[in-house]
């Protein structure tokens, strides 16, 4: 399993410029085209996820993530805000780098707690923060993925 | 969406955010990675489920809550014309409809409330 193979260059967006951590998940989840009010389920649930404690893992990466019965598979996207958003991260710092990640409640094949496995262990590499900032296009980030080999 | 539909899927997804809390590979994760107190969680997820119960009629409530306690489950999907309770085809009217979520579908062959993904 390649983490590249999850993500569409559709639901990459390199230039967000939300104001807040809310509109930020808005806008990623408008990255998977579902109808309107699937959408704002979708929010809704990930918004009960952070109340628990936030996804922003430090080092300016966030990982939002839950699962629902309005998708009916795991979809994943990328988002980076370069000038950083307040995400309440373990480290109080602000958040650039949000990974987005939601899955049916039953998938066949089980892949919710591997690909945030993967992606969490992408995120813990010393060069990756400093990498995301310097990928110019969605391709690139498809690439980073791949040379880190996750 | 039919209202109550849109309640009862997202007291099903707490109910099994709650439930993952309670199991191994989510619960570490959660508590390792993102440092989340899975009791505080849990407690936070019971509360609001005990909201959201409040929403629904009383005849809805009992069958969410005897079908989450037999199958884990409430809510299924309706995928390619078939009930992903019992694997049986819905009628094909059912299914035709502009936006079969704006009805409160039970599954005539299982009992499930049923919801059609995007
Ligand atoms: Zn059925």
């Amino acid at each position: 399993m390649q983490l590249r193979d999850f993500f569409s260059v559709d639901a990459i967006d390199l230039d967000l410029s939300t104001e807040t951590k809310d509109e930020t998940l808005k806008k990623l989840v408008g990255l998977f085209h579902l109808d309107e009010k699937s959408e704002g389920i979708l929010f809704k649930m990930l918004k009960r996820r952070e109340n628990l404690g936030s996804t922003g893992i430090g080092r300016g990466i966030a990982i939002p993530h839950c699962r629902s019965l309005v998708v009916n598979r795991l979809r994943v996207a990328f988002g980076r805000h370069e000038a950083g958003l307040d995400f309440k991260a373990i480290d109080e710092k602000p958040v650039h780098y949000i990974f987005l990640i939601v899955a049916p409640p039953l998938e066949v094949s089980n892949q919710y707690l591997p690909v945030l496995g993967k992606i969490a262990q992408f995120s813990k590499e010393a060069d990756v923060p400093e990498r995301l900032a310097a990928v110019e296009n969605a391709e690139a980030f498809l690439q980073l993925l791949e040379e880190k080999g996750v | 969406m039919h209202e109550q539909l849109e309640t009862l899927l997202e007291m099903q997804d707490l109910h099994m955010q709650r439930r993952a809390l309670e199991e191994g590979g989510v619960r570490d994760l959660e508590t390792g990675l993102f440092e989340m107190s899975a009791e505080q969680a849990i407690d936070a997820l019971d509360a609001k489920i005990t909201e959201l119960e409040l929403r629904l009629g009383k005849s809805i409530q009992e069958r969410f809550r005897s079908l989450i306690g037999t199958h884990r489950r409430a809510v299924v999907p309706v995928l390619a014309g078939v009930c992903y309770g019992c694997f049986v085809a819905v009628p094909t009217s059912w299914a035709a409809d502009a936006d079969p979520n704006d009805r409160l579908n039970v599954c005539q062959s299982c009992g499930h409330f049923q919801y059609y993904p995007t």
